[in-house]
């Protein structure tokens, strides 16, 4: 294959003619940079399996543009939104809000319209109209689709139907519906809230059931993006700081648009104390979290996986198969199972502590309760991977070591503490280190055990339990969050702090990569 | 137990108690001890698993508390594999009406088969190559490209979901079966995190000596042909740890699914036991038994593949 054998001709060949394709129709969708993009990744392929002098990267390929595009460009973007306001109040980019205001429109008396709908299809329909003063004018639209949307905002995001003038003697196709069929609520409710524009760029739309009217637009756009109110004159311009459309007085006009912010999200962690004081909390708490986690399930595994080690008992195999099993099965699942054994009332955990010590822990309520059970949880999910890694390494430790130690009088104990933990601790540090960083983002755990609760007193969506990545992804998607900014620049701040542990990491495992 | 008590009272009273045990009988009481602490710990294990057993039999949706179910029930199975059943609305007049699952939750844990599969396949072949590259060429910043996938891969999915969101919007509007609540969508997403796996292969594939491919490129063969003749079908412990490490993960994965899949007949098995479990209503009963239906499995084919997949982990993981 190295020198570009026809086989290797087709093959290319077979990938790249149907992404050109493609690129294609992206072109004409009008993306261009993106079209243009796609160009250069497609040329890049061709190269790669071609050119001999790029033989190298044939293996790589693959695996780094699925990297590039699932990895790199996410994080990229989401360090890009980080610098934005971007949120449920600011959530269109700034030429979508201007249409919508170009949309808005006052009656101004001027021409009506009788009209007809033609139907084509099923849903789909083209508008005829005619002037009630001068029938020579007469224009029909494209056609269209004209389905109730469930959601009634999704109307007026619709840009207006252009119209074109009819040729005189000419009619549009199709049939024309009586008026009766036209004032059917399946029709007559998504017309009434479509716009069309004609071609002089004055808006119609219907008035009453019988006629359409010219309404002209309430906002000229001027060129330099200000919108003048053709009744009375105020002239609204993009205020780029609040992201919102004001007056000179400061007044707030439309929906709000995606701005640029600078380091105002970061900011906002820093210095606003409804975010601040929750953020620090939630740190302490994550890192309290992974590093427990880690200490305790490798404490457990270690001891589990010397006790196996030991040659005198029997039944090893079946013991550590056993206490493999909470590796085995999925960790959703056995998170929900948790989920039910923990429940305050019915929970067999304390259904069982009850009947033994007449004690009942709220697992739910009580945030130290909360936070007692996640680690034991967690603990019961991370101690088979520390036990299987520990026990690798115990494998390794000559047993000449451990002869030589009892002839000098010492125990087991001792043993383990001079001995096993000193040579195995070392080589396992840098899994102990990606263990906590897995911990410190372990958002299942979380999400499905607890979902963060019980909630923080006085900090909005924030949870007593909730880790950096919970509280982040509550921002983001949670109903009373939406403020992507926000959550974007915590979602940065997280991502600094997790890849310098895993750079330390490869510091400290790769003497040679 | 009793032989194992008496040295001890022995010592209670004297206070030097580790000098008059013989070297024996230290040495069974450690045992007892260690079978003691393992049981134990098994019982742990073992107790949440039995009890999820037992509910998906018991009648009613109860969260899992009993060993044994008291009142037995297949209506959780019936429900779960798709089977009407018939369910007594009102105790008193002993009005019915027939119960069936509208998307049938066995359809869940297909779905996840489904996809966990293509995906892990899909590592494999992303990884395995890219390793390859990594192990055996050489290149320019090729150390320098092992850690930056390394450190990248540390932002968390979770967090990259509105990106995930914008890219299958993006590519539905095109390809309609690569776009949002698509499985096909799902898989692309989930095929971008290969940088651990990339690290196993390429540690497994160094500690084979390459003279082998050396020898059969004097012999003619071409590299591609020493990769696939030679060194894959050496490394097929590590691809199959590989494998099933992946397969795992993404069986387990929810927070990616959850957003991308949005009609029930797409979600995945841990988007759709998630959702048994509502704030309001917790069909427990039902949860357990699709718990059960898909957890077993997984849970035997893991240990059937026991011991590739701790060879796997210390060769790849731990390597110098």
């Amino acid at each position: 294959m190295t020198k570009g054998s026809p086989l290797s001709l087709v093959i290319v060949a077979l990938v790249a003619l149907p992404a050109l394709y493609l690129d294609f129709v992206l072109y004409q969708a009008g993306t261009g940079w993106i079209a243009l993009i796609f160009l250069i990744i497609i040329a890049l392929f061709v190269f790669v399996y071609l050119s001999p002098s790029a033989y190298t990267f044939r293996y790589l390929f693959p695996g780094l543009f699925g990297f590039a595009l699932f990895v790199i460009f996410p994080l990229l973007y989401t360090v890009l939104i980080s610098f934005t306001k971007y949120s449920s109040q600011n959530l269109l980019p700034l030429e979508r809000v201007i249409s919508l205001l170009r949309q808005e429109t006052f009656s101004t008396g001027g021409s009506t319209f009788q009209y007809k709908l033609f139907k084509q299809s099923d849903t789909q329909y083209i508008l005829y109209l005619q002037d009630e003063k001068d029938p020579a004018r007469r224009f029909a639209s494209d056609p269209f689709d004209l389905t109730v949307s469930t959601g009634s905002h999704a109307i007026s995001l619709l840009d207006p139907q252009p119209l074109q003038p009819l040729p005189p003697g000419q009619q549009p196709p199709g049939q024309p519906l009586e008026m009766p069929q036209v004032t059917r609520a399946k029709l007559f409710i998504p017309m009434r809230g479509r716009q069309f524009v004609l071609p002089d760029d004055k808006l119609v739309s219907m008035e009453g059931l019988q006629k359409f009217s010219t309404r002209d637009r309430l906002w000229i756009l001027n060129p330099d993006r200000t919108l003048t109110n053709r009744k009375d004159g105020t002239i609204i311009r993009p205020d780029f700081r609040t992201g919102f459309f004001v007056n000179e007085k400061g007044q707030r006009y439309g929906v709000g648009f995606r701005v640029f912010s600078g380091f105002e999200n970061y900011m906002r962690i820093v210095t606003d104390p409804r975010i601040q004081g929750p953020f620090v909390r939630i740190f302490v708490w994550t890192v309290t979290f992974s590093a427990l986690s880690v200490l305790s399930s490798f404490g457990v595994g270690v001891l589990i996986a010397v006790i196996l080690e030991w040659k005198e008992v029997r039944f090893r195999g079946i013991y550590r198969t056993l206490l493999i099993l909470p590796y085995a099965v999925p960790a959703v699942l056995s998170i929900l199972i948790f989920k039910g054994l923990f429940n305050q009332e019915f929970g067999a955990v304390n259904e069982f502590l009850r009947a033994m010590f007449h004690f009942a822990p709220e697992w739910e309520t009580n945030p130290w309760g909360a936070r007692v059970m996640l680690l034991l949880v967690n603990v019961w999910l991370g101690y088979p991977y520390m036990m299987l890694i520990s026990t690798g390494m115990l494998q390794s430790i000559p047993v000449t070591i451990y002869e030589a130690s009892a002839i000098d009088g010492s125990n087991p104990l001792k043993d383990f503490y001079h001995i096993t933990l000193p040579l195995i601790i070392p080589p396992l540090l840098p899994i102990l280190i990606s263990s906590f960083a897995f911990n410190f983002n372990n958002f299942n755990l979380i999400y499905l055990l607890t979902a963060g609760g019980p909630k923080m007193v006085g900090g909005g969506i924030a949870g007593e339990t909730d880790l950096l990545v919970n509280y982040t992804f509550n921002i983001a998607f949670r109903d009373s969050g939406t403020n992507y900014g926000l959550a974007s620049a915590v979602a940065t701040l997280l991502f600094i702090i997790v890849g310098t542990l895993a750079w330390i990491n490869l510091r400290m495992s790769g003497r040679r990569i | 137990m009793t032989t194992v008590q008496t040295p001890r009272k022995e010592e209670s009273q004297t206070g030097t108690v580790r000098k008059r045990l013989t070297p024996t009988q230290k040495i069974a009481i450690r045992k007892v001890l260690a079978h003691a602490f393992l049981i134990g710990f098994i019982i742990l294990v073992l107790v949440p698993f039995i009890m999820v057993i037992s509910a998906s039999f018991r009648k009613g949706n109860f969260a899992p508390s009993e060993l044994i179910p008291d009142k037995i029930s297949l209506e959780h199975w019936k429900f779960v594999l798709g089977i009407p059943y018939q369910e007594v609305v009102n105790p008193a007049t002993g009005e019915t009406r027939i119960v069936k699952a509208a998307t049938p939750p066995l359809l869940w844990f297909w779905n996840s088969i489904k996809v966990s599969f293509i995906a892990s396949a899909g590592i494999i072949f992303l990884s395995g190559s890219a390793a390859y590259g990594f192990a055996r060429l050489y290149f320019k910043f090729r150390s320098a490209t092992l850690g930056t996938l390394l450190i990248l891969q540390m932002f968390p999915m979770v967090l990259a979901l509105v990106a995930f969101y914008v890219i299958l919007d993006f590519t539905g509007q095109y390809i309609p079966w690569l776009g949002l609540n698509t499985q096909p969508g799902l898989i692309m997403i989930y095929l971008g995190g290969i940088s651990s796996y990339i690290w196993m292969i390429k540690g497994y594939f160094e500690t084979i000596p390459p003279s082998m491919e050396e020898s059969a490129r004097i012999d003619g063969a071409t590299q591609f042909q020493t990769f696939i003749r030679i060194l894959l079908p050496i490394s097929a412990p590590i691809f199959a740890v590989v494998f099933i490490l992946a397969f795992i993960g993404y069986m387990s994965e929810y927070p990616v699914a959850s957003v991308v899949l949005q009609s029930s007949d797409n979600w995945t098995l841990a988007v759709g036991a998630n959702s048994f479990l509502y704030e309001q209503e917790k069909l427990w009963g039902r949860f357990s038994a699709l718990a059960v239906l898909s957890g077993v499995p997984i849970t035997v084919i893991f240990l059937l593949c026991q011991r590739f997949i701790v060879g796997g982990l210390v060769s790849g993981g731990v390597k110098e």
